[in-house]
């Protein structure tokens, strides 16, 4: 029992001081204003779009929260918000003091991980503004409402694990973006691969069920597919698991 | 409280680390010296299961690396090279994030913070922003850190480096008063420091040890006897012969300048003897100086010389 509160003394240590250098470097602060920018233009967009007449087919939440177009925000956010995590240690030093305290790479990976993934759902917060603008103007289904938040944590999760695992790989934060980047573009890309399979390959329908686009555009209409929760998951975990052996092995080099 | 067995660590084909093995016994505060890039960085992470070892066996205060490595880091204080720390906490976040990290428990927190704010004297820069503080006082920081949880074992990695003369004294005197409830572990390539602050010294090149003992052994078994300069004027022909009776002397050099270099044994002084037979005969001393010779001479004869490992492990065993 107090050997487990150690442990998880020691673990919010590591997410409270990852928490403080997020804040106190100015890329958070443009990171968010990017993103509040982004997000309310995108809002407006939509709104108006959906103003016009023969134009109420969807919600506009759906909308929101289904379009393709905010995604592609993460391919840089995601990267940009994660490349520190492992990278700057390493170069500054920071991880022999932390590798030789009495912490497991476990804690070190989840304490990040946590930190970072709090940081990508507080980028998330002031969406919950339109969420009762909307609802002061029309009516809401709010399971809808929560199975795009639940879908906007899953892949968020997703993103970070991956920045994550490449923020280990490499000493220079510019590399570990670059890393976290393509890995990325190929999570995102897979679903436009489809079109060069052929069509009774295996592959494709594999393809189908990893299609990002698709699987948003579902929570967004309220649909909560598990065989997609067990897809973010698994691959959350299979990063985090990566992360933790890079760490390991990252002794070795 | 340390035992090291057969440690090795090999990159590559070129062994870092050269099958090393010593015991501290508990109090002692060891200085390991050598060159750059002798191993003494590898020994230190491998001591603190920052780097695997190749093969050995490390054992601090009773726990095993290979069998609790998680344990052994409970028991060891490490500084490493060039004291890295988060510049944007502020110096009691970053205490308290250390003690967190080293399982310090809640009771003893508080006191614990106290007990490494006065004795690494940080009380007036407590709220201060890692980033903004001098070079001193983020060594002192970085030794904070590291004692935190009370550890019967410091490792320290070249903790004066980068700092001027004066928080040099300061550190070196934190470091010996350290010395009275640690055992210590510290590297350096500045001779005068394991002098001042070491009870023992190992000279370490190309991953071994080449020398073991207290710098006073080192330097009478490494340098050989101890040497009187001596400058007369006035001497004659036979002088150096005169002074070669002396009792206690072993050799006499005389150089052309007037300057004799007398040999003697090492509990002999034979400086009043000179005096007298100055005297005597009716020379000018004009010096008489004793030549002691410092571990820097140690430390190049045996890092510099081609055969300086076959020389070294045969000091090692006499000292």
């Amino acid at each position: 029992m107090a050997a487990l509160i150690i442990w998880l003394r020691a673990l919010a240590a590591i997410i409270r001081r990852e928490l403080i250098a997020t804040f106190s470097s100015p890329l958070a602060y443009i990171v968010l204003a990017a993103f509040l920018l982004l997000q309310g233009a995108l809002f407006s967009l939509i709104l108006g779009y959906l103003s016009q007449p023969g134009q109420s087919s969807m919600s506009i939440l759906q909308a929101f929260f289904g379009g393709t177009i905010f995604f592609w925000f993460f391919l840089v956010v995601a990267p940009l918000i994660t490349m520190r995590l492992v990278a700057e240690e390493r170069r500054s030093g920071t991880i022999e003091v932390l590798l030789t305290s009495p912490v497991t790479e476990t804690q070190v990976i989840i304490g990040k991980f946590a930190a970072v993934f709090i940081f990508y759902l507080a980028l998330w917060t002031p969406t919950l503004v339109y969420v009762l603008m909307v609802k002061s103007q029309a009516a809401i289904d709010w399971g809808a409402v929560a199975s795009s938040y639940l879908g906007v944590a899953l892949f968020g999760a997703l993103f970070v694990s991956l920045g994550l695992f490449a923020s280990t790989l490499a000493r220079s934060q510019i590399i570990a973006a670059v890393i976290a980047f393509t890995g990325l573009i190929i999570l995102f890309g897979l679903p436009l691969t489809r079109g060069l399979l052929l069509s009774s390959s295996g592959l494709g329908a594999v393809i189908d069920h990893a299609d990002l686009w698709q699987q948003m555009a579902d929570y967004a209409k309220g649909i909560v597919d598990t065989r997609y929760v067990v897809y973010e998951l698994s691959l959350t975990g299979l990063f985090l698991f990566l992360s933790t052996k890079s760490l390991e092995l990252g002794k070795w080099r | 409280m340390i035992e090291v067995e057969n440690l090795s660590r090999v990159y590559v084909d070129t062994p870092v680390v050269d099958g090393l093995s010593f015991h501290v016994p508990e109090g002692q505060i060891l200085g390991f010296l050598g060159p750059n890039g002798a191993g003494k960085t590898t020994v230190m992470r491998m001591m603190t299961g920052f780097l695997p070892p190749t093969t050995g066996r490390v054992v601090v205060a009773g726990v095993d690396l290979d069998a609790d490595p998680v344990g052994l880091r409970r028991k060891i204080g490490y500084l490493p090279e060039n004291v890295p720390l988060y510049p944007e906490l502020r110096v009691d976040e970053y205490l308290r994030f250390r003690a967190d990290v080293e399982g310090v428990r809640r009771p003893e927190l508080s006191e614990s913070l106290e007990y490494v704010v006065e004795r690494c004297m940080l009380s007036d820069v407590r709220r201060q922003a890692i980033g903004t503080l001098s070079k001193g006082y983020r060594q002192r920081v970085g030794l904070a850190g590291a004692l935190i949880h009370k550890p019967p074992v410091l490792i320290l990695d070249e903790p004066t480096v980068g700092l001027d003369p004066n928080q040099i004294i300061k550190i070196r005197e934190l470091i010996t008063e350290l010395g009275r409830d640690h055992t210590v572990v510290l590297s350096t390539h500045i001779l005068p420091e394991v002098e001042q602050i070491c009870e023992r010294v190992f000279i370490i090149d190309h991953g071994r040890v080449v020398a073991d003992g207290t710098p006073e052994a080192l330097r009478t078994k490494l340098i050989g006897n101890p040497v009187v300069r001596v400058e007369i004027r006035g001497a004659g022909d036979d002088a150096a012969e005169s002074l070669g009776r002396l009792p206690g002397v072993v050799a006499v050099n005389r150089r052309a300048d007037g300057v004799f270099l007398i040999e003697h044994a090492g509990d002999a002084d034979p400086r009043e003897g000179v005096f007298h037979l100055a005297v005597d005969r009716g020379w000018i001393l004009l010096g008489l100086t004793p030549q002691r010779a410092t571990l820097e001479d140690v430390f190049v004869r045996l890092t510099t010389a081609d055969d300086a490992a076959p020389m070294a492990a045969s000091a090692a065993q006499e000292v």
